[in-house]
């Protein structure tokens, strides 16, 4: 069979790629460049390249204290994600009297988009007393629907007979969870972790709605501030810029795998 | 014995109720009272200092004859929406051309995807730099190879700032697209083309006759993503344009985070809310019916 040559393929797909990396690259050389950013015509190597940015970026805005939010607020979602999914998850594995009208009930909530709730959502949020709080960034996330279902499956797939044994063994219900469901659904774990991480991470309007003082922003939050304050006249805004993504970008490109199948699962948020 | 199994039952019945009660609690709180709390409002005049009082259809008479900036806001998101389908056929072209057994295609793929997962916040301060007038990576290109000879405002003109915006967008969520058409693609059985080729089915009618139709779920998929994703673009409206200049790149999303939360007008933040869920719901059931109607296989 005769192949057309790879070169023209290679040809657009380095022009794709050169595409989709210009922007990276534009924004690291700005935070790095020691020129005035807004000279015309501007270089694209950085001319006398130095640090400053980031050293201003971590002590003359409080970017430990955002970055301390986000990291309280992720890591309450995923604790909450893998302890009520993980629990709902096994919930209907179990047959019980109304378990099709939950699990209708939970299908017709994927419907809803978040976005289309935040009104009622901040309501109530602030009749429960947690605005401003970790706790109410974090509750709206602190399970996913779509989630619920790949441990529901994950756990269905757990040959009969091995939880069998365990009973005969006597292990208790809660034991058969936490020592055969759990480290056999591996996959379905990262999935969530990952899925969380991102949704919580990246949460911009939800914490925009909820947040009223500075020192409980979340990254997000404390960019979107520091942009309005500062507009776009200092290269520090772009270091900020770099210094937010590359925690993200080193967990995507460690897991890559994981990553990709967990956003394509979640695709349509649960 | 009975009582044994019966006791044991219980048991499990309360184990079931109290492992569902935290994930069932939280998405009554946050989706279904959230919905029906939104079109109850939606009927309302309300506000946190004034008592609730029926006002009927007065919010949706509002909206529909006398808000222009909801008028604009319905446009813009339309074509928001609409031009999602240029976006999927990028991505389609680009999965094809990394499909097949080039080398290097798992860095093709890594590169395109990377812009995913990133920060929508930090990925609007990014292109509002690119997009800038002096210190831009567009301008200076422009201006370099002599195409424009001023630079141009990209952002704070009416012509510019929502393709600008929406230019914006396709960078983020074009890896994304890929990814679901490259599983979409990995699914077809490839006896399919092999005996295509054998009774010499040229390659153009393998794409249209074989690929296409076969893809549909993906595609399906990827549109329901785009339609989405003009809900979820309110993080880089509000950094890049917020909305302007006047209201040019104005989505319903941050139209009504303006009205809730700028103006206090929860009543009518709210009927806008119903508009655009509404809305949500049309255009997802009108894909899925040109999809064919079992797109959701796909969502697993």
């Amino acid at each position: 069979m005769r192949r057309a040559p790879s070169w023209p393929r290679h040809a657009i797909m380095l022009v794709v790629s050169f595409l989709m990396l210009v922007p990276f690259y534009w924004v690291v050389k700005t935070s790095l460049t020691g020129e005035n950013i807004y000279a015309y015509p501007p270089h694209i190597v950085p001319v006398d390249p130095h640090l400053f940015h980031y050293v201003d970026v971590w002590y003359l805005i409080p970017f430990p204290r955002y970055l301390l939010n986000s990291v309280i607020v992720t890591a309450m979602a995923i604790c909450g994600n893998l302890l009520f999914n993980t629990a709902a998850g096994y919930a209907l594995t179990k047959q019980f009297p109304g378990r099709r009208w939950v699990v209708l009930l939970f299908l017709s909530c994927m419907l809803i988009p978040f976005q289309a709730t935040i009104i009622p959502a901040y309501l109530i949020t602030s009749w429960l007393g947690v605005l401003n709080s970790y706790l109410g960034t974090a509750l709206p996330l602190l399970s996913t629907i779509i989630c619920i279902f790949i441990f529901k499956a994950s756990f269905e797939a757990v040959p009969r007979s091995l939880i069998d044994a365990a009973r005969v063994d006597g292990l208790s219900e809660w034991r058969i969870i936490v020592r055969i469901m759990l480290p056999l659904s591996k996959s379905a774990i990262a999935t969530n972790v990952i899925l969380t991480f991102i949704w919580s991470w990246n949460a911009f309007l939800w914490p925009l709605i909820v947040i009223r003082t500075s020192e409980m922003q979340t990254l997000p939050l404390g960019l979107a501030r520091f942009l309005s304050v500062m507009e776009d006249t200092t290269g520090a805004l772009f270091a900020f810029v770099v210094m937010v993504l590359v925690p993200g970008l080193t967990i995507f490109l460690m897991a890559q795998k994981e990553f990709i199948r967990g956003l394509t699962t979640g695709a349509t948020k649960g | 014995m009975t009582s044994w199994y019966q006791r044991k039952r219980t048991r499990e019945l309360a184990l079931v109720a109290c492992f569902l009660a935290p994930a069932l609690t939280i998405f009554f709180l946050y989706r279904l009272l959230p919905l029906g709390w939104n079109v109850l409002l939606s009927f309302q005049s309300w506000s946190p200092l004034k008592a609730a009082a029926w006002i009927g259809v007065d919010h949706y008479e509002e909206m529909l004859l006398d808000d222009d900036v909801f008028w604009d806001a319905l446009t813009n998101t339309l074509i928001f929406i609409g031009c999602s389908p240029i976006a999927i056929a990028l991505a389609l072209a680009i999965a094809l051309l990394v499909n097949s057994d080039l080398r290097g295609a798992a860095i093709y793929r890594t590169i395109v995807f990377l812009s995913y997962p990133l920060m929508t916040v930090a990925v609007g301060i990014i292109w509002r730099w690119l997009y800038d007038e002096r210190g831009g990576f567009f301008n200076y290109v422009l201006r370099s190879s002599g195409v424009i000879d001023q630079p141009v405002k990209f952002l704070q003109s009416f012509d510019w700032a929502l393709p600008c915006v929406i230019a914006a967008d396709f960078w983020q969520v074009l890896g994304f697209y890929m990814i679901i058409l490259l599983t979409g693609l990995q699914s077809i059985p490839q006896h399919l083309y092999e005996a295509a080729r054998v009774d010499g089915v040229p390659a153009s009618a393998r794409f249209w006759r074989i690929t296409l139709p076969l893809l549909r779920p993906s595609i399906f998929l990827c549109i329901v993503v785009g339609i989405l994703n003009s809900f979820t673009s309110f993080d880089l409206v509000y950094v890049m344009t917020n909305g302007g200049p006047g209201h040019a790149t104005e989505l319903l999303i941050t139209y009504i985070y303006k009205v809730g939360f700028g103006q206090s007008r929860f009543d009518y933040a709210a009927a806008l809310t119903v508009v655009q869920f509404l809305l949500l719901v049309v255009l997802t059931m009108l894909a899925n019916r040109l999809a064919g109607g079992n797109a959701g296989s796909l969502e697993r």
